[in-house]
């Protein structure tokens, strides 16, 4: 590499026609024609010195004399040329410097606004992140508390209903005691047989429908645990039966629900929660064995229980339409629906998928569309 | 570093006269030209000025010539001392072989010197010299001048460096400027007889190298202080 301050040479300094015209202006002033060269020309020549260089050779002239004199007087202009020359280089050398230390500035300035984007960016996922922790929090807060207090409700109504229903069951027996003894009193008759038969029947049939409501309290106070703190042993095949029995309240008892319910010991859990599990993939299992596509009286519902490795499975299977390949990803997602809008808000999954996991279990799910869904639930026990 | 070829047994050295602006580096450089008669001296250049300031820098060549024929040749520069050339100053700085530091002695000078020499240091370290292992000499000159920090008080401050003791200068008067000069001959010869083996392979000791380059043209006797 050329550094500014290497000792220039002759051809560096001058260029050819500056040569011609200084060897013709120096001929000029001597009496014989004398000639400026870079390498000794061989034969009588005078040396011209640059700073402690000889950058030249003076061959010509009259004399010694006069090539000394033309020598000092070269010496003398190679002062101002290289002092320009040397003026020009540094001021080249440093401009390179300075570009290239701008250069390196700029790189380091682009790598640090990369990294400062990338830092945003994983920023941004975070906040990202945050949001959707918040977001999921929130929903789990909005749904435990519509789910205490539906539970309230259910425990509040639950209770006013049960004592009305029990006298009402008690006295509708007593009555048909009553029915009887005042048959006895009555002459028999035809009409009068009749009307005392006719009379037994309705209070049986009461006495029934009493029985039936006391029933769906009793669900009902199981279906919300109101009473019952937060986590306790929790006897899974009756919180299904409980389950099941609602979603045929709701759908009239028009489903057909078979249970293959074996015997469990207990696990600790939130029973509500899981009541709520239950019927929601209960529900999900009756709007897909119901759905417009597929003949209402095939569709069948399969609530099997079972205890295997060290857990409890829960298996809730339709015959129904499934969930399209397109869905199934979004499955879980909160909100998300297939079904038509205003059945639902598609929260089940997600609240199902959430519960199983705060029991440290596993939701899984097998869909296949026009073919059916199936639902299995890992619980562990204990 | 020095700029050795070995084809026309030619060793360059260069040493930078440092300092903040008008501490009088050009003034050292100009007496040197004017008080040294070493064996071989060349022109002083003076790159151009403009209100008597350095642009560039200044340049005063000079050698000797060793028994085993070795060109030795010392290049002395010197930089602009004002801020906004320090790219000039880096360039000048970079391949140096020593430092002679000129600080201004005067006692509203001392930050000056203070930041000149913090960009000496920074500088150094830019253009990949240590200040540690370069040779260099710190003189503190305009000592002709009334208002100055004493003596005594400069040597104490710098007792502890290696660059002590300090010289004291008037350049202007030419006083102590080949003392400057010899001071760091001798720290130089050091560096350089080690890694070229001047006293061995080219017949130079230490005496030699640094009478020879300061031999002074109004003293008889090589070596005397002016
Ligand atoms: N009184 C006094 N003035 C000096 C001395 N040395 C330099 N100067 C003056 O200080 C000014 C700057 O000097 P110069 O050598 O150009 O400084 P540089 O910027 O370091 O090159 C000039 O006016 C010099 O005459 C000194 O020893 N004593
Ligand atoms: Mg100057």
């Amino acid at each position: 590499m050329l550094n500014f301050e290497d000792d220039p040479t002759l051809t560096q300094l001058l260029n050819d026609e500056q040569l011609a015209r200084l060897n013709h202006s120096l001929s000029a002033l001597c009496q014989a024609p004398i000639t400026l060269t870079e390498s000794h020309p061989g034969g009588d020549a005078t040396p011209v010195e640059f700073n402690l260089e000889t950058v030249g050779w003076l061959s010509g002239g009259k004399d010694q004399q006069e090539r000394a004199a033309a020598a000092g007087l070269v010496s003398f202009l190679m002062m101002f040329i290289g002092k320009y020359r040397l003026a020009a280089n540094l001021h080249h050398d440093t401009t390179e410097a300075s570009y290239a230390e701008l250069q390196r500035q700029n790189d380091a300035l682009r790598e640090s606004e990369a990294r400062y984007r990338e830092l945003s960016d994983q920023l941004q996922q975070k906040v990202d992140e945050q949001v959707g922790v918040i977001r999921q929090t929130q929903q789990e807060l909005y749904e435990s508390a519509r789910l205490r207090s539906v539970g309230q409700l259910a425990a509040g109504v639950a209770h006013e209903i049960n004592n009305p229903i029990g006298f009402i069951s008690s006295n509708l027996r007593v009555a048909r005691d009553y029915v009887k003894e005042m048959q006895a009193m009555l002459p028999d008759t035809e009409d009068n047989r009749e009307l005392a038969t006719d009379f037994n029947d309705l209070l049986n049939e009461s006495i029934d429908g009493a029985g039936r409501i006391a029933d769906i309290v009793a669900d009902l106070k199981t279906f919300s645990s109101i009473d019952q703190a937060d986590y306790t042993r929790c006897n899974i095949n009756a919180l299904l039966t409980s389950a099941i029995h609602l979603v045929q309240t709701e759908y009239d008892h028009g489903l057909h629900i078979m249970e293959q319910l074996n015997d469990l010991p207990e696990i600790s859990g939130h029973p509500s929660r899981l009541s709520q599990t239950f019927f929601n993939l209960l529900d999900n299992a009756a709007q897909a064995i119901r759905s417009p596509d597929k003949p209402q009286d095939n569709g069948r519902i399969l609530v099997k229980t079972l205890e295997q490795n060290g857990s409890v499975q829960v298996i809730i299977q339709d015959n129904g339409c499934g969930i399209a390949d397109s869905h199934r990803p979004r499955v879980f997602d909160a909100f998300y629906t297939s079904r038509p809008v205003g059945s639902g808000t598609g929260l089940g999954l997600t609240v199902a998928q959430d519960t199983v996991r705060a029991h440290g279990g596993q939701l899984q799910l097998h869909s296949r569309e026009g073919t059916g869904t199936r639902v299995l639930l890992t619980l562990p026990i204990n | 570093m020095p700029d050795f070829s070995p084809e026309d047994n030619k060793l360059t050295l260069k040493v930078v006269f440092y300092g903040p602006a008008l501490s009088g580096k050009t003034t050292n450089l100009m007496q040197l030209h004017t008080l040294l008669n070493p064996e071989r001296k060349g022109e002083l250049m003076v790159l151009e000025t403009r209100d008597d300031r350095t642009l560039f820098f200044d340049m005063l060549p000079i050698g000797l010539r060793g028994t085993s024929g070795l060109d030795l040749r010392l290049k002395l520069y010197t930089v602009p001392g004002q801020v906004q050339h320090d790219s000039t100053r880096k360039a000048v700085l970079s391949r140096a072989d020593g430092v002679v530091f000129v600080a201004d002695s005067q006692l509203n000078q001392q930050d000056n010197n203070a930041i000149a020499f913090g960009n000496l240091e920074e500088n150094l370290e830019k253009v990949g010299l240590d200040i540690d292992t370069l040779p260099m000499a710190v003189q503190f000159n305009k000592r002709d001048l009334p208002h100055v920090v004493a003596e005594d008080e400069l040597q104490g401050w710098w007792a502890d460096t290696p660059w002590a003791p300090l010289i004291m200068a008037s350049a202007l008067k030419g006083e102590g400027v080949i003392r400057t000069f010899r001071t760091l001959l001798d720290r130089l010869y050091t560096v350089v007889d080690d890694e070229f083996h001047l006293a061995a392979d080219h017949g130079i000791n230490r005496r030699q190298f640094v009478e020879r380059l300061s031999r002074s043209s109004d003293s008889e006797v090589p070596g005397a202080e002016f």
